[in-house]
């Protein structure tokens, strides 16, 4: 019996010792200079160009240069690939700055925004249905994926007509279900983003009330990596910024090869060059980098104070934040943007200006 | 030395092995979260046990500041609604249509093979069928639940009341019985028992319907909050809902078993 | 009193004959006893009896007239298991019969009926000996006395015909006089016509009026499913016979001892 009891304590032990080392794969990616990087990406208007340059040599090609090994890796989840990132299991991922600011900053993880591809002009939009003005959304069950940008959308929409969330009721609805959503009856008003907002547009009695053309520049669809290892690697971010304005130049020409390379992007997406150059009309690209260092001295800090006030708002700051300012937001220029104490989202435009003056 | 397969734990024994499994992932999350924590102290991934306390504080016993209610016990109700009546639904068509499949050869020969052919076809993947037939609201997921579950229930019971001695039937028959009256007095209150061991087995999945239907259109719920919450990543909220749900899954279960004992002594006397 | 005739009954499956030209006259009355080897078609030719089955070929009457191709209460049966249903109490078992004749939808007798027919079902409990037992679930009787249950349960029924299938094969020796007592008395009581169907010749010579046995009369190998077993063998007990096999003869009349 003592055996017996002395070989389950065993037993006990190395499980004990399996499960441990099971859960140190959960373990934070330890930041130091490094050869393989892998960053995540997901089908949207803004990022299809990474996709296209993953398959058409490019990214291989910079990464070449600088002698590592860049992965992108395509989420058919968005959030799936932040949380990913946020868990340390990716060195960068495409998220909107304010998805960037409420999942890796709220959750400790130092982020810094490398690129801004582009921001939603008209991408992002409230529709009714059978109605056409904005102020007829009051009372009505609104569809939309809860906690984020179209969320966002909804809560300036509603501010800016001196309404709040109390006036609806918001139902959170899956991305991949809203153009089924939209066919069904008790749904009346929705907000989501391209390609559904083109496809329900489509509908005679849909109406486009509200959308992100009002809100130039506070949507943003950035590049996020990890700011420790940006630090430790500059060959990293100098190769992604490398890649990124590569491919912006290509496809920005004007001539046959930028119409095949919007074809490719277009239909990886799902549609066709006519239904992407669509998309990309309701999109403000940055196609240089000269583009993306003019729009970070604008009036950049006051568009991320309407992001913190939302989140805040919303919970989404994590619960010891007692105001919208609790994150600090570093600005390319080096101005703190709230708690200079608690950096953890950071703008650079360091690597723009390199490739700007063809120093990449 | 015995053979393996011949020697029994006791009970002090049996009880530390039962609980070792459970003590080893604690102590391995304890060591994983210290571990993630000491690197970054605002870690969402393996949250520690305070940030956890106060989660479920939060969602369990305060009112939520926006709307006042008592988010945790608000999202039990409505999930528990659902999964009640989708599965209620579920059980009486699987019931009915279980006996007649299994009893009656001209309605096995309809139907046998369109529940089979049913069941085979995945529910999640004809879902925009669903959200345009029923909508998207409250009907849609209870439907859900339903359509999930029913055929399986079905062709369990079918495959029970198959199993009913043949003698039964017809020495039933020598009493005079109708089919009508077989199936009142013989039949249906033999797989009641077994309608409930159907229901049991197809629970798991009713949960995972009711879950992936939250996730996809809804304003409260458990499957709701949980991937809410999954769109920032606060495990400190999703831990505790995960473990809560099972918890309520593993009562359901537990009550349906003792439910089973009382109301149906006859399976269980003398043997 | 019931005669049953049966006419030329063949039963085939498939290429496979069972049975064939199969003829028996019944007395009313009579105790028959079926016996022979497994596989002899016996059982099948109970089922037939029952109309749980219905003959390829030939027929079957009832006093002139041809049985129903489905069970029906004039013929009651006890199997060897399964005969009482699980879920109901020994009271319940027996009561069953009277409540499906007496409420065809919802098979239930509530108030004066209920008492009239539970105490019918009492009495038919306290003729095989289960008086003490009626509140018991068939799980908690024993094998003996879950098939007088059966029998009682049959029995309430009036059957013109009791159809026995092997009903004693898996009870000891000491509770099988037992039931056989109990199964004789009725049997005298109710006037009723008896086929039971075993394996145990002493067992057919002690119960029946008359011992019939069916084998197959060709069993070379390239013979064995083209031909199927017929009667062979057919004993009034009180002495008269028409023996067909030799071999047999002596193995009943050794048992007949």
């Amino acid at each position: 019996m003592t055996s017996f009891r002395l070989s389950s304590l065993r037993t006990f032990a190395a499980a004990l010792v399996a499960t441990a080392l099971a859960f140190t794969a959960l373990s934070p990616a330890h930041a130091e200079a490094k050869k393989d990087f892998k960053v995540g990406w997901s089908i949207y208007v803004g990022w299809m160009p990474w996709g296209y340059a993953m398959d058409h040599g490019i990214v291989k090609k910079w990464a070449d240069k600088y002698d590592i090994n860049i992965e992108l890796v395509q989420f058919n989840d968005y959030i799936e690939g932040i949380n990913q990132f946020t868990a340390g299991a990716y060195d960068g991922v495409m998220a909107t700055n304010m998805d960037a600011l409420a999942i890796p900053s709220a959750g400790g993880v130092d982020s810094t925004i490398l690129v801004i591809g582009d921001y939603s002009d008209g991408n992002d939009a409230i529709i009714l249905k059978g109605k056409d003005k904005l102020e007829d959304i009051k009372g009505q069950k609104v569809n939309l994926v809860e906690l984020s940008v179209s969320h966002y959308v909804l809560a300036r929409a509603l501010e800016n007509i001196g309404m709040s969330e109390k006036d609806v009721t918001v139902v959170n609805t899956s991305d991949a279900d809203m153009i089924a959503a939209y066919a069904t009856p008790d749904v009346t008003a929705m907000v989501t983003w391209n390609p559904m907002v083109a496809e329900i547009l489509k509908e005679k009695d849909a109406y486009n009330v509200y959308d992100s053309k009002k809100l130039p520049g506070e949507i943003q669809d950035s590049l996020v990596v990890n700011t420790q290892t940006m630090k430790d690697n500059p060959a990293f971010a100098k190769a992604m910024t490398g890649i990124w304005y590569e491919t912006m130049a290509l496809m920005s020409g004007g001539d046959a090869a930028a119409e095949a390379a919007k074809a490719a992007m277009g239909e990886a997406s799902g549609t066709d060059l006519a239904g992407y150059e669509e998309q990309l009309a309701a999109t403000k690209m940055f196609y240089t980098p000269e583009g993306y260092i003019g729009f970070t001295e604008g009036n950049l800090a006051e568009l991320t104070q309407f992001v913190s006030k939302f989140l805040f708002d919303h919970g989404l700051l994590g619960q010891d934040a007692t105001s919208p300012d609790y994150i600090g937001i570093e600005l390319a220029d080096g101005t703190v943007v709230g708690n200079a104490d608690n950096v953890l989202l950071r703008y650079t435009t360091e690597y723009a200006k390199m490739a700007a003056e063809g120093k990449l | 030395m015995r053979r393996l397969i011949n020697r029994q734990p006791d009970v002090v024994v049996r009880f530390g092995l039962m609980l070792i499994p459970f003590i080893a992932v604690v102590i391995a999350y304890m060591i994983a979260s210290e571990a993630r924590l000491s690197a970054n102290p605002n870690d969402k991934l393996l949250p520690g046990w305070s940030t956890i306390a106060a989660a479920i504080e939060r969602m369990a016993f305060l009112p939520d500041q926006r709307t006042g209610s008592y988010l945790l016990l608000q999202d039990t109700i409505s999930s528990l609604t659902r999964l009640g009546i989708g599965v209620a639904v579920a059980t009486l068509i699987g019931g009915i249509f279980g006996v007649l499949q299994g009893l009656i050869p001209y309605f096995r020969a309809t139907f046998s093979a369109f529940t089979g052919v049913l069941s085979m076809i995945p529910p999640l993947a004809v879902l925009p069928i669903l959200f345009i037939v029923f909508g998207l609201g409250e009907l849609a997921k209870v439907v859900l639940v339903a359509v999930g579950i029913a055929p399986f229930i079905i062709r369990d019971l079918a495959l029970r009341t198959e199993e009913i001695p043949h003698e039964e039937i017809i020495k039933a028959q020598t009493l005079g019985a109708s089919t009508w009256q077989i199936i009142l007095r013989i039949v249906v209150p033999q797989m009641l028992p077994r309608l409930i061991d159907g229901v049991r087995l197809s629970l798991g999945a009713a949960w995972l319907f009711l879950i992936a239907a939250e996730a996809i259109a809804s304003d409260s719920g458990l499957g709701y909050r949980i991937f809410l919450m999954r769109r920032y990543l606060a495990m400190d909220v999703i831990l505790p809902y995960v473990a809560w749900i099972t918890l309520l899954a593993f009562t359901l279960d537990f009550a349906l078993r003792l439910f089973q004992r009382i109301a149906f002594r006859w399976m269980y006397r003398g043997n | 009193m019931t005669r049953v005739t049966v006419e030329n009954v063949w039963k085939v499956y498939g290429d496979q004959t069972v049975l064939e030209s199969v003829h028996l006259e019944i007395e009313p009355g009579s105790f028959i006893a079926l016996v022979g080897p497994s596989g002899c078609g016996k059982s099948t030719f109970l089922r037939m009896m029952l109309g749980d089955e219905a003959p390829s070929r030939g027929r079957i009457l009832l006093d002139g007239v041809e049985l129903d191709a489905e069970p029906s209460p004039d013929r009651g049966v006890v199997f060897q298991k399964y005969s009482v249903f699980p879920h109901l109490t020994a009271l319940q078992n027996v009561m069953l019969g009277l409540e499906f004749a007496a409420s065809p939808v919802m098979a239930r007798l509530f108030g004066k009926a209920k008492r009239k027919a539970k105490t019918e079902a009492l009495d038919m409990l306290n003729c095989v000996g289960l008086g003490h037992a009626v509140r018991k679930y068939p799980s908690e009787l024993s094998g003996g006395m879950q098939q007088r249950l059966a029998i009682a349960q049959a029995l309430i029924k009036k059957p013109k015909i009791l159809l026995l299938d092997e009903p004693f094969g898996a009870l000891d020796p000491g509770i099988r006089a037992e039931v056989h007592e109990i199964l004789l008395r009725l049997w005298r009581e109710e006037g009723m016509t008896v086929f039971m169907v075993t394996h145990d010749l002493s067992e057919a010579f002690k119960l029946g009026t008359r011992v019939i046995a069916f084998d197959r009369v060709r069993t070379r190998p390239e013979e064995m499913k083209a031909y199927g077993a017929t009667v062979t063998f057919d004993l009034k007990v009180d002495g008269k016979s028409v023996p067909p096999r030799p071999e047999l003869r002596e193995q009943l009349a050794a048992a007949a001892q």
